[in-house]
C-alpha cells in the first residue's frame, strides 16, 4: 500500500502510476498537436507572445551561442533563438513528443529556418548531450508536464555550461486574489468549452487546467531550481501571476 | 518591462507585414542578414535592437551581445532619414550619431524608409482593376487638393498677419528697411574715414605747430 502511494504522482486532479503520466501526457499533445498554436492565440488572447518575447529578452541570446528549446513543441522560441544566432551558432529544438515536434519542424522549415535547427525527441529527465554543452537551456509550458520536475531540472543543469542559464517560463500562481477567482472560473468553464469548439478536445484542456493548479508555485520552484545547483534564480511575475519567468545561473 | 515587449511585438509585425508586400525587401535584407543594429531615439532614451535576417526582421528590447552598428537620433531626424543625401547633414547638425560602420546605418534606413510598395496592384488583387484604379486615384487628388489648401491657408494666414493685423512688416517694407540699414551703413563708414582724415591732419598741424 505504501509503496504504491511512493510510485504515484498527478495527472491533473488525478492521481496515476508514475511510469504512466508521460503516456498519458504524450496521449494529450498527440491530440491537440495540430491546432497547439492556434488554442495558444485563442485561450491567452495573444499574451503568450508577449511572454515569449520577455523570455527571449531575459535570455541575453546572441549570435554564435547555442541554445536547447526544450518541450519547445511548435518552435515559437526556436525560430526566433535561430535567427538571432545566425549561422554559427546552435539550436536544438527537442521534444518528447513527436506529434508535436513533426508539427514545429514543418513550420519551421515553411518559415524558411533551416541550417542551425535540430529536431530531437527526448525526455527532459535524460537529456541526451554532453556535460557543459549550451549557452542557453529554455523550457517554456513544458515543466509541469514533466513527471520527476527535480531529476529534469539537474539534467538540464548537467548540459548546460557554467556561465549559461536556465530560463522556465511556466503557469503559476496569481498574486491577486480577486484574479484569481475569476481566473478559476475561466480555466475551469471557459477553457475546456474553448477547447471542445475549436480543437474538438475538451479533456486535454481540462487536464492544461488541473496541471496549472497542481504546478509549484513561484517560490517553490526557486527553491527547486537552488537545490539542483542553480545560482542567482530568480523569477519574474508576468500578468499578475498568471505566468512566471524563472531564471537560474550555472556557476 | 512586457510593455517594451508588446510594443516590440507590434513594431516587428508591423514591420514584417510591409517588409512582405515589398518585392525588393528580400535583396535587400540578403545584404544585412545576420547584422544586429541598435536604434535609439533620444527623446525616449530606450534602445531597439533590429536582429535582420533573410527572412524576418526581429525587433529586441534587450540584447546583451556586440551590436553592429548604433544608431541615436532624434524622432525630428526620422523623417529625412530616407534621403541619403541628408545623412551627414543631420550628423552635423547632431540630429543622428552612429557608431560603427555608416554604410550599414545607411542601408538599414533604406530597408524601413524606402520601401516601394504598389498599393494600387496589391488593390487591384482584393476589389478588381476598375475600383482600385479610382480609388488610388481620388487618393492621390485628395492629397493633391490637401496640400493645395495648405499652402493656401498658409498664405492667407501669412497675408492676414501682415496686411489685416499689422503684426509683421510685409516683405517690401522688410526690404525698405533693410535698404535704409546699408544705407546708414554706408554713410557710417564714410563718416568714419572723414574721421581718420581729420584726426591724421590735426595731428600733422599738432607736429608743426611744435
Amino acid at each position: 500500500m505504501n509503496k504504491a502511494q511512493q510510485n504515484t504522482t498527478h495527472f491533473g486532479f488525478k492521481t496515476v502510476q508514475e511510469d504512466k503520466k508521460a503516456e498519458l501526457v504524450a496521449g494529450v499533445f498527440h491530440s491537440v498537436a495540430t491546432k497547439y498554436d492556434v488554442m495558444n492565440d485563442v485561450l491567452s488572447l495573444g499574451i503568450h507572445r508577449v511572454w515569449k518575447r520577455f523570455t527571449i529578452d531575459c535570455s541575453g541570446i546572441r549570435k554564435g551561442q547555442k541554445a536547447l528549446d526544450l518541450a519547445g513543441g511548435t518552435g515559437d522560441l526556436t525560430a526566433k533563438f535561430s535567427r538571432i544566432v545566425g549561422p554559427t551558432g546552435q539550436v536544438v529544438l527537442a521534444d518528447i513528443n513527436d506529434s508535436m515536434l513533426k508539427v514545429g519542424r514543418s513550420k519551421l522549415r515553411d518559415m524558411g529556418i533551416v541550417g542551425n535547427v535540430d529536431y530531437i525527441q527526448a525526455n527532459a529527465e535524460e537529456l541526451p548531450f554532453p556535460d557543459n554543452f549550451f549557452d542557453i537551456v529554455t523550457i517554456a509550458f513544458g515543466l509541469r508536464n514533466v513527471t520527476d520536475k527535480d531529476k529534469a531540472l539537474a539534467s538540464i543543469y548537467r548540459v548546460l555550461k557554467p556561465g549559461g542559464r536556465l530560463l522556465v517560463l511556466e503557469f503559476s500562481k496569481p498574486i491577486y486574489k480577486p484574479l484569481s477567482k475569476f481566473y478559476d472560473f475561466y480555466s475551469f468553464n471557459v477553457l475546456p468549452k474553448l477547447g471542445k469548439l475549436i480543437a474538438n478536445d475538451s479533456e486535454s484542456y481540462r487536464y492544461l487546467a488541473e496541471s496549472i493548479r497542481m504546478h509549484p508555485n513561484q517560490e517553490t520552484l526557486k527553491e527547486m531550481m537552488a537545490n539542483v545547483g542553480f545560482e542567482d534564480t530568480e523569477y519574474f511575475n508576468l500578468s499578475a501571476g498568471i505566468v512566471a519567468l524563472h531564471r537560474g545561473y550555472k556557476y | 518591462m512586457p510593455l517594451d515587449n508588446l510594443v516590440c511585438g507590434l513594431l516587428e509585425t508591423a514591420i514584417n507585414q510591409l517588409q512582405q508586400l515589398d518585392s525588393t525587401a528580400v535583396y535587400k535584407r540578403k545584404v544585412l542578414d545576420g547584422i544586429v543594429i541598435a536604434v535609439m531615439l533620444k527623446e525616449l532614451n530606450k534602445p531597439l535592437y533590429f536582429v535582420i535576417s533573410k527572412q524576418h526582421i526581429d525587433v529586441l528590447a534587450r540584447y546583451e551581445g556586440q551590436t553592429d552598428c548604433f544608431i541615436r537620433l532624434n524622432i525630428s531626424a526620422l523623417k529625412e532619414l530616407h534621403n541619403n543625401h541628408q545623412l551627414t547633414a543631420l550628423i552635423k547638425s547632431e540630429r543622428l550619431e552612429v557608431e560603427g560602420d555608416i554604410q550599414l546605418a545607411q542601408k538599414f534606413a533604406q530597408l524601413l524608409m524606402a520601401m516601394e510598395i504598389d498599393w494600387e496592384e496589391l488593390l487591384s488583387s482584393k476589389v478588381g482593376d476598375v475600383l482600385a484604379h479610382k480609388l488610388c486615384y481620388h487618393v492621390k487628388q485628395c492629397r493633391q487638393g490637401l496640400s493645395q489648401q495648405q499652402q493656401k491657408i498658409e498664405q492667407q494666414c501669412a497675408e492676414f498677419i501682415s496686411e489685416e493685423l499689422r503684426l509683421a512688416p510685409g516683405p517690401l517694407q522688410v526690404a525698405y528697411f533693410c535698404e535704409q540699414v546699408s544705407e546708414l551703413e554706408k554713410q557710417c563708414a564714410l563718416l568714419e574715414t572723414r574721421m581718420t582724415q581729420c584726426l591724421c591732419k590735426i595731428e600733422q598741424y599738432g607736429i608743426a605747430n611744435d
